[in-house]
């Protein structure tokens, strides 16, 4: 009898755990684990972190936040990444950081999460996410190292991603007779006509290091250049270079005071507090226009294509979501990023007043805000590959553009010597990081 | 006849040398401090030094880094952009320090004097001294803001076109001077209306007696009596300055170009921006010497412990 009982009572229970085991929430075995972000104070992410009670909610996840000035973050990621056992388990970089970050080991690649079953999320459609924002925050390989290839691999998720276009004020366009320009030629007209009626006509960043470089660099690629050529060989001294330093410098003496001590936050202040005709970077500024905590020039803005050169080109940049390799918690982690990064949170995002990373968020919100037909449009365009995001990037922005360009955009002088010598940096730069390395082994074996 | 007794004529008798006996207790009451100073100081120092023997990036472990030996210490010499930061340096901290001097002695004594309110003046000169270096360096940083600026609203007042402060090498490397001078000044103004209340007041009196005019009792009795305070304060104002950062960083970033990169602030990109752990090490080992160098040198032409001030 005892027997039976127990032979009863052991199947019973066999039959609830098999039944609970069907009914159970893929996320059980993660309820109360707590996961590290680190990611940066902006608005995206502000408006992100709302989501977060909700993914607790239905995960059993707890998310801590660890939130810093965006340019600061790098060293921060890079201490704690660099530990045998990290703080971090979601670390949020800016695209620029990506292939130093792969390079020295910190990051873990996601193909193990999305070939895992019980964690990947059949809805999630990874080919929705606009395809140069997955490329230029996530993938790390290929041929040149920072792109998709062969060897690529992908390390993140595109997250706060962006593109540029033009915004520019409606009402002083209407007022001067002008145009949005399309191609280059017709934007330096409308900066100089701007200029002759007082206006100041386009905002920039222009601080030395990170900023000034991206400023020229939001030019370089639609004129044509590019930083290197196949073999890294520096080329920014070519016309294409030379040609954005001039239309740089430009920008400068028609516009707003003070670019030249601009970062991002200043420059899309001086458009915000209507200091400035046009913008000519980054979509986000459309959220902020929209702000009337941040913005006076609600309703007088339009959105116009990123002016063509030589091609169309716009940038891409922003951030992405990636899972340090020393995190503890590498599939509570994935679970966070596939949230916030799935439909359902791209949309939810998009609500509170971030930025859709995905083509069917754009597409299904089209009518509800102004720019997103033109970001639907410039999209083909941007370049995944308008910077090259080696290891050594960091070195070439800060240190040997970002100087450069300063001394181009705050004195007369002649460009050209100005970049021969930059690109004598870059150059030497190249070659102490071994770039040539395998050419001048086979020069030798030849 | 007694031994000690000595015919005329002869050699008086030298006393026996004294053996002099090693006193230890002294080192131990030393030995604390020179145990911290060894862990807190030369421990950091030397490792500064080892790193810099190695070409290590961070993120990445010091045992895979290459090791270079005297290499980086051969390319500082003849890096351009050390030495236009060492530059920047030496210039700032000539104006910022001799500025400080001038205007903290200045005010020190315009109040040591019982005037009216000269606490209330006190308290409010020694404000900025209170404030943390980035909160300084984000105040002046939106004083100087070329667009929304105090400082140009005002200058607009009198005709004057707004000024890219922050934007251009020249004014941005004197707005950095002048938010030294603001933040300092007052550390200097301490330190001398402290000494000038510390000095015996019947020496004031008698110079005053013999006929001493006010610019004779400041310049020929009351500086030559705070001339160890001054050392001091001189001493602790280079060193300050060639440690300082934050307020720059805030500021300017060290920009624009190289125009307010301090060589503490140029390691710091090294370091961190440009991942060059090892060269940021060894200029850091310059940065050392530079400022031992400066210092034995005021201590050499003013050294306070030689007695000759009577503080």
């Amino acid at each position: 009898m005892n027997k039976f009982a127990g032979t009863c009572v052991t199947a019973a229970l066999a039959v609830a755990l098999s039944m609970g085991t069907a009914l159970a929430s893929p996320y059980e075995r993660f309820a109360g684990t707590t996961i590290v972000v680190s990611w940066p104070a902006m608005t995206h992410f502000a408006a992100a972190e709302k989501l977060v009670d909700e993914f607790t909610e239905e995960t059993g996840i707890e998310v801590e936040f660890d939130t810093l000035q965006y340019l600061a973050l790098r060293d921060r990621q890079l201490l704690e990444m660099s530990k045998p056992r990290g703080d971090y388990d979601v670390v949020s970089w800016v695209v620029m950081w990506k292939g130093e970050y792969v390079t020295k080991g910190l990051l873990t690649p996601l193909s193990q999460f999305f070939a895992d079953p019980t964690l990947v999320d059949p809805d999630y459609d990874i080919d929705d996410i606009a395809d140069a924002y997955l490329q230029n925050g996530g993938v790390v390989g290929g041929e040149k190292g920072y792109l998709a290839g062969k060897s690529g691999a992908l390390y993140g998720i595109p997250f706060g991603a962006e593109t540029s276009f033009l915004a520019y004020r409606e009402d002083i366009f209407a007022e001067q007779g002008l145009e949005p320009p399309r191609t280059y030629d017709e934007l330096l007209v409308v900066l100089d006509r701007l200029k002759a009626a007082g206006i100041p006509a386009m905002t920039s960043r222009g601080a030395t290091g990170h900023q000034v470089t991206a400023a020229w660099l939001m030019h370089l690629a639609p004129l044509g250049g590019r930083i290197f050529d196949e073999a890294w060989n520096p080329t920014f001294n070519d016309t294409a270079g030379v040609k954005a330093a001039e239309v740089l410098r430009e920008v400068v003496r028609t516009g707003p005071v003070g670019i030249p001590a601009f970062g991002l936050g200043e420059a899309s202040a001086a458009f915000l507090q209507g200091d400035a005709a046009m913008y000519l970077d980054t979509i986000k500024i459309a959220a902020q226009v929209r702000d009337p905590n941040l913005s006076r020039v609600d309703g007088l803005v339009g959105y116009a294509l990123h002016p063509v050169g030589d091609r169309c080109g716009a940038e891409t940049g922003g951030f992405a979501l990636g899972i340090p390799a020393n995190s503890q918690n590498q599939q509570a982690a994935f679970l966070f990023i596939q949230y916030m990064t799935s439909k359902l949170g791209d949309q939810r995002i998009v609500e509170l007043g971030g930025d859709p990373i995905r083509m069917s968020t754009l597409e299904a919100n089209v009518g509800n805000f102004a720019e997103y037909q033109t970001v639907l449009e410039q999209l083909p365009c941007a370049d995944a590959d308008w910077r090259p995001l080696i290891p050594e990037y960091n070195e070439l922005n800060v240190d040997i553009l970002g100087q450069a360009l300063t001394e181009i955009i705050t004195t007369d002088s002649p460009i050209q010597p100005i970049m021969d010598a930059a690109v004598e940096k870059a150059r030497a730069m190249m070659e102490r990081a071994g770039y040539y390395a395998w050419n001048d082994y086979r020069a030798a074996a030849n | 006849m007694p031994a000690s007794v000595q015919s005329a004529g002869a050699e008086p008798a030298q006393p026996a040398p004294r053996r002099r006996r090693f006193v230890l207790t002294p080192y131990f009451f030393v030995a604390p401090a020179v145990a911290i100073m060894a862990l807190g100081l030369v421990y950091p120092v030397l490792q500064a030094f080892y790193l810099a023997l190695y070409d290590w990036k961070v993120g990445t472990s010091l045992a895979n880094a290459p090791f270079v030996g005297l290499a980086h210490f051969q390319r500082l010499l003849s890096d351009p952009d050390v030495m236009e930061s060492l530059w920047v340096t030496l210039r700032f901290g000539f104006w910022t320090i001799s500025l400080e001097m001038v205007l903290g002695i200045g005010l020190a004594l315009l109040l040591e004097r019982p005037i009216r309110g000269a606490s209330f003046f006190r308290t409010v000169f020694i404000l900025p001294l209170m404030i943390s270096p980035v909160v300084v360096g984000l105040i002046w940083r939106y004083l100087f803001d070329a667009r929304i600026g105090w400082i140009n609203y005002y200058l607009g007042f009198i005709g004057i076109e707004p000024q890219v402060w922050l934007g251009d090498p020249q004014l941005a490397f004197f707005a950095i001077v002048v938010t030294d001078i603001w933040q300092w000044t007052p550390f200097i103004f301490i330190i001398v209306i402290a000494g000038l209340q510390a000095l015996p007041s019947e020496v004031i009196e008698a110079s005053r007696i013999d006929g001493a005019n006010w610019w004779q009792q400041v310049f020929l009795v009351k500086l030559p009596m705070i001339s160890s305070i001054l050392v001091i304060a001189l001493l602790m104002r280079l060193i300050d300055v060639f440690r300082a950062l934050e307020v720059m960083y805030i500021m300017t970033g060290g920009g624009p170009g190289r125009s307010t990169e301090l060589l503490s602030l140029h390691i710091y990109n090294r370091a961190f921006a440009t991942q060059q752990l090892g060269y940021a090490s060894a200029i850091a080992v310059l940065l050392i010497l530079v400022v031992s160098a400066f210092s034995l040198l005021i201590l050499r032409l003013g050294n306070p412990m030689r007695g000759k001030s009577n503080i």
